[in-house]
């Protein structure tokens, strides 16, 4: 044999043994598979697609960072399972002053990972801090309404508001809201963060894991985890892999056909409604699509369901504007509940455009996995009315810089849902909200309505308003709703005692119980 | 003819002449089977290019999800009930519009610029070397990367992506010869003759060159195809919904399990198509060797 | 006398620092044409509810408010003093990143480039030991497949199977560094290893194919052969040993072309190595974190591609005379 003949050279020997011994290696250990699985008793491990991106909860708007800040973050008010407010570090509260003044009661002996106790000079701080401009919070707006701040003792906090704001408490409930300590500044948590929630800071490597243990002292009571360890698995299926080999015992997916890969191999998958919903955004300030008749023309030519059922596997709901379970607009509220290709050529020739129309469009490649398909979908169904959309698949990046320009006639968008219909369409549909530009759409009546939805604490009132919002949406056609998926959190049998939330939220991981 | 005076004089001997190529090259096995494959992935992309594939590569038929492959399917389908095989077509042709475009474009300008600093030194030789030392420098596939990134995405913007990465590669490979071209006694003579520089270039030159060229370009074109769909992978190439070879791999990881036929029918169609361009260049370099062309 | 500027060496360092400043001018560049920036990355569209002053900040606060020319200067002042930037998603300086990725690409390309060697060197003996046999033809297949199966779609296959139907999936534990567990390490690094070390083997092969029939048909191979050297002493000791030159060189290349070009690989294997860290920054927008990243490699080229050429001195005495 000739083969053999290379071994003699001594470089090659070497190379050899090399090579034999990883080979060894693999063999002696692959049939234990994973330390983790005995230390299982403790730590979770949630598998996850990136590094948070950044980790001051002021900036933070990422999945993966919103989900890991969550877990260390305590915010005044919280959500329950169904999105209604409950007490958070605000432990009760009071409207006076004809919904002017709020006065919060704080929960006593709550401490900040690093010892120093919460009180309300704490609050103070934060909500002064999140309002100036040098910080640039993101939440800045949701707070815009208090107009000062009073801390008369340790336990309470009174807000001075410039004109009642209902939706304030609801708003309060993110992490994006999250108290700081006042002797932290967000530059210094988001390299060591110090907060009051259910786990506390451990350690980080870049790129591969964040690891969390359980506060002992967390007025909710000690977490039954011992402590947490975020692994970044780049992509979903590989994710999915990781959660049937035992690697990883929890994972939120979002990508429906992942979803059902998981299903049926020995994993626990849940699906709960979502309160983020794909829309078909129309920008009304841009021609032909400031005329109602060829918006509503667009809306009439969409079956809803037949891009659900085609881009994302029949995996949703079909949805109105508000997706909030309170406040849920019916989605047959609209000039065309079901599709009419007719009506949408009676409209088009109603405008002048009896002859077609070419609307441009932006797509986003990877921001989320069914938005080409969706818009290739809708391509395929406004061409039977005519109506041609010119699709642009952008790269994230190219997206957002565009979107945030307000750089497009229509957009194929995901947009995040709030609990309160106010926080989630009054900073884009308002003529003063600080995404109208975005939204491309105002009116007279939606700004009354706003305004009076956010006067009135009154649930059964709100409600009816916020019923007349969505239809006047709808019938003027602001954009076109298509529907709300679900999100789906994955995890192995061991695993028990997890409520997933509407809002995507992981805050109940601090419930879980591993067996 | 000045040519055959050439040969004699220019170290590299002047390629044999196309149609004693073309045998030479059809005679080897290697030569014949990778200018079979590379003519029936040619033509399955001009088929899909003009638009005659079975299906719509695109359309989406939710009733026909993930089926198996069939006299009617015969690739199967994917996950939106799109036909694999109308797609593996289109993902052909836009591989090949690529990698085509790319290599014609640095191939042109990398030639060109080799000859130039081949043939005139100095001034043009530092520039032109420095840029590509640079472009050596810079790791390919993430420069191919940054660039892919950079503009706004289209077939022709990757194509364009990949050309610069490749540029310094027909720089090199054009340069040598020029080098040595330049001191011959024959060109010295043209010189002095007045023969204007550009007819030198032109007429004794390139046809010198062109052998190292063409097979340079061959097994560039297998590169930019294997670039093309790493950065389709990456989710940095040809964006969707235009099928791509290396997005429609990615897409298929998570089918692989259940519906292998996804991920082995782009897959096939890659190796197919590469393995052809890696056969004939190596057909095409033995066939266009001079040495070879003394021989015969 | 020869002035110092003169000598070859001088030269070749003053081109290689020329450059490397090029390779910072090119990435910074492109850099910044690609859409979007730090502050788009890290918010999303959530950016577009920013008022004008928190943008402002924003900028400042990112390193972002200051002209080009400014920008550029400072970070390549600042990497010549060893500080390479900062990272705010991984809240890390880039020096530590890279401290960290930089062993597990290299340890990533010797293996590759080990398996290279070790299926490219014996397929070349082998096809080599028949020119145009059937072990020729076998060879030459196995040289044409590794050339020609994409590396992505080789490791996505592998791990597909791997994790499918054995399920056996290291590279699930979380990485697992060579001085932490070796063991762990070991098998988190095989599969990729094997996926680049095959790609590897195709220009391996070919280049020690080519030096193998070149170095048998010398009057030195005939002499010993009529000697009566045993027929695989001689292809060891003789053949081999003369053709190793081309071989070292060719894979002195693809081991400086790993560095950077493991990234889907890595990617897929998840892998923490300098590719990926790259792929991170861009789609972060860290220019930073990219800019430093592609010098150091770019840097690790270059001193890879002096060493090969010096070990190809030190193989081949005939150079070092010369």
């Amino acid at each position: 044999m000739k083969l053999p003949s290379a071994l003699s050279s001594p470089a090659t020997r070497c190379l050899v043994a090399v090579a034999a011994a990883a080979l060894v290696a693999t063999g002696c250990s692959s049939g234990t598979p994973g330390k983790e699985g005995s230390t299982g008793g403790g730590t979770l491990v949630v598998g996850y697609t990136a590094d948070p991106n950044t980790l001051d909860p002021w900036k933070a708007t990422q999945f993966q960072a919103v989900h890991l800040l969550e877990q260390m973050y305590g915010t005044l008010t919280e959500l329950d399972g169904d999105l209604n407010v409950k007490p958070g570090l605000a432990e009760k509260w009071q409207y006076a002053d004809e919904n002017k003044a709020l006065t919060l009661t704080l929960r006593q002996g709550v401490k900040f990972h690093d010892g120093k106790p919460f009180s309300s000079a704490d609050v103070k701080s934060s909500l002064e801090r999140i309002q100036k401009p040098e910080t640039a919070a993101v939440a800045a707006a949701t707070v815009k309404s208090i107009q000062s701040v009073d801390a008369p003792d340790p336990q309470t906090v009174v807000l001075h508001l410039a004109a009642p704001d209902a939706g304030l408490l609801a708003g309060f409930a993110t992490t994006n809201l999250a108290m700081l300590s006042k002797d932290d500044t967000s530059d210094m948590v988001g390299q060591k963060p110090n907060g009051t929630g259910a786990f506390k800071f451990d350690s980080r490597t870049a790129g591969q894991s964040v690891k969390l243990t359980a506060d002992g002292d967390y007025w909710g009571g000690r977490p039954k985890v011992s402590g947490l360890e975020f692994r970044i698995i780049p992509d979903q299926t590989s994710v999915v892999a990781a959660l049937q080999s035992g690697n990883v015992q929890f994972a939120t997916l979002d990508d429906p056909l992942v979803a059902r890969s998981a299903e049926g191999s020995g994993l626990k998958l849940t699906k709960t409604p979502s309160l983020s919903y794909h829309v078909l955004q129309l920008n009304a300030r841009k021609a032909p699509l400031d005329k109602l008749d060829v918006r509503l023309a667009i809306s009439c030519a969409i079956d809803r369901k037949q891009v659900l059922d085609t881009a994302a596997l029949g995996e949703g709901e079909m949805t109105g504007p508000i997706t909030s379970p309170a406040y849920k607009s019916d989605p047959n509220a609209r000039p065309c509940p079901t599709r009419d290709v007719a009506r949408a050529k009676q409209l088009l020739a109603g405008a002048g455009l009896a002859n077609g129309v070419t609307i441009p469009a932006i797509v986003s490649q990877g921001e989320y996995a069914t938005s080409v398909n969706e818009a290739q979908n809708l391509q395929a169904q406004l061409k039977e009315a005519g109506i041609t959309l010119d699709l642009q698949t952008l790269e994230s990046g190219a997206y957002v810089d565009k979107w945030v320009a307000a750089d497009f006639s229509a957009a194929v968008a995901l947009n995040g849902g709030r609990p309160d219909p106010d926080g989630m369409y009054g900073r884009y549909f308002t003529s003063s909200g600080n995404l109208n530009k975005v939204a491309g759409y105002s009116s007279p009546e939606l700004d009354k309505l706003f305004a009076e939805g956010k006067a009135t604490t009154d649930p059964a009132k709100r409600k009816e308003i916020y019923t007349q919002v969505s239809r006047h949406l709808e019938d003027n056609a602001a954009w076109v709703w298509l529907f709300s998926s679900y999100g789906y959190t994955a995890t192995t049998q061991g695993v028990s005692g997890f409520t997933p939330m509407a809002n995507g939220s992981l805050q109940n991981l601090r419930e879980i119980s591993l067996q | 003819m000045t040519a055959a005076v050439a040969g004699q004089q220019v170290p590299l001997a002047t390629p044999p002449t196309r149609t004693a190529a073309w045998r030479r090259l059809l005679r080897s096995p290697a030569g014949l089977v990778g200018a079979v494959l590379v003519a029936l992935v040619v033509a399955a992309a001009v088929t899909a290019l003009l638009g005659m594939t079975p299906y719509e590569p695109i359309a989406q038929h939710p009733q026909a999800r993930l089926q198996a492959p069939s006299a009617r399917y015969w690739f199967g389908t994917d996950q939106f009930g799109r036909d694999v095989f109308s797609r593996s077509l289109a993902g052909v042709g836009n591989s090949l519009r690529v990698a085509v475009v790319a290599v014609f474009l640095s191939a042109l300008v990398g030639t060109t610029a080799g000859i130039c600093a081949g043939f005139y030194g100095g001034r043009v030789r530092g520039p032109v070397l420095a840029v590509t030392n640079v472009l050596f420098a810079f790791p390919p596939l993430l420069l191919a990367l940054t660039l892919a990134a950079t503009f706004t995405r289209n077939w022709l913007t990757i194509a364009i992506a990949i050309a610069i990465v490749y540029v310094p590669i027909f720089v090199r490979v054009s340069r040598g010869p020029v080098l040595s071209l330049r001191e011959t006694d024959f060109i010295k003579a043209a010189r002095v003759l007045g023969i204007p520089t550009w007819r030198i270039l032109v007429r004794h030159l390139l046809p010198n060159l062109a052998a190292i060229v063409i097979v340079q370009v061959t097994l560039s074109l297998s590169w930019a195809v294997l670039t093309e769909a790493a950065l389709s992978f990456l989710g940095l190439g040809s964006p969707p919904p235009a099928p791509s070879l290396g997005s429609m791999v990615f897409d298929a990881k998570i089918l692989a399990g259940t519906a292998w036929w996804n991920l082995a029918a782009p897959g096939a169609v890659i190796v197919v198509f590469v393995v052809g361009l890696n056969l004939l260049g190596d057909g095409l370099r033995d066939a266009l060797d001079p040495r070879n062309g003394r021989n015969s | 006398m020869r002035s110092v500027a003169r000598h070859p060496l001088a030269r070749r360092l003053v081109e290689t620092v020329l450059t490397l400043f090029g390779v910072a001018v090119l990435v910074f560049t492109t850099l910044r044409a690609i859409p979007g920036d730090e502050i788009t990355a890290t918010l999303g569209t959530e950016a577009a509810g920013l008022s004008a002053e928190q943008q402002e900040s924003l900028r400042a606060y990112y390193g972002l408010d200051k002209p080009l020319v400014l920008q550029f200067f400072s970070w390549l002042g600042n990497v010549l003093t060893g500080n390479l930037g900062f990272s705010r998603r991984a809240g890390a300086s880039v020096l530590e990143m890279t401290a960290n990725a930089l062993p597990v690409t290299m340890e990533l390309a010797v293996l590759a480039t080990i398996i290279g060697l070790l299926i490219g060197v014996p397929l070349a003996m082998l096809s080599a030991s028949r020119p145009n046999g059937i072990r020729d033809g076998f060879g030459q297949l196995v040289g044409l497949a590794a050339l020609s199966v994409p590396n992505f779609l080789l490791g996505a296959a592998l791990l597909t199977l791997i994790s499918r139907y054995a399920h056996y999936n290291p590279n699930a534990q979380g990485f697992a560094h060579l001085t932490q567990d070796p063991l762990l390490n070991l098998q988190q690094m095989l599969f990729p290893a094997l996926v680049l070390g095959f790609g590897l083997a195709a220009p391996i092969m070919r280049t020690a194919r080519s030096a193998l029939l070149e170095v048998q048909t010398q009057d030195f191979v005939r002499t010993a052969r009529g000697k009566g050297v045993a027929p695989w002493r001689l292809r060891v000791r003789h053949v081999l040993h003369n053709a190793l030159n081309p071989i070292v060189t060719m894979a002195g290349i693809q081991f400086g072309y790993l560095l950077g070009g493991a990234v889907v690989v890595e990617q897929i294997f998840s892998v923490p190595g300098l590719g990926r860290q790259v792929l991170a920054g861009i789609q972060q927008k860290e220019y930073a974190v990219v800019q430093s990243t592609v010098l150091v490699i770019a840097t690790t080229f270059v001193v890879v591609n002096l060493l090969t050429d010096l070990l190809y001195r030190v193989i081949d005495p005939r150079v070092r005379a010369a």
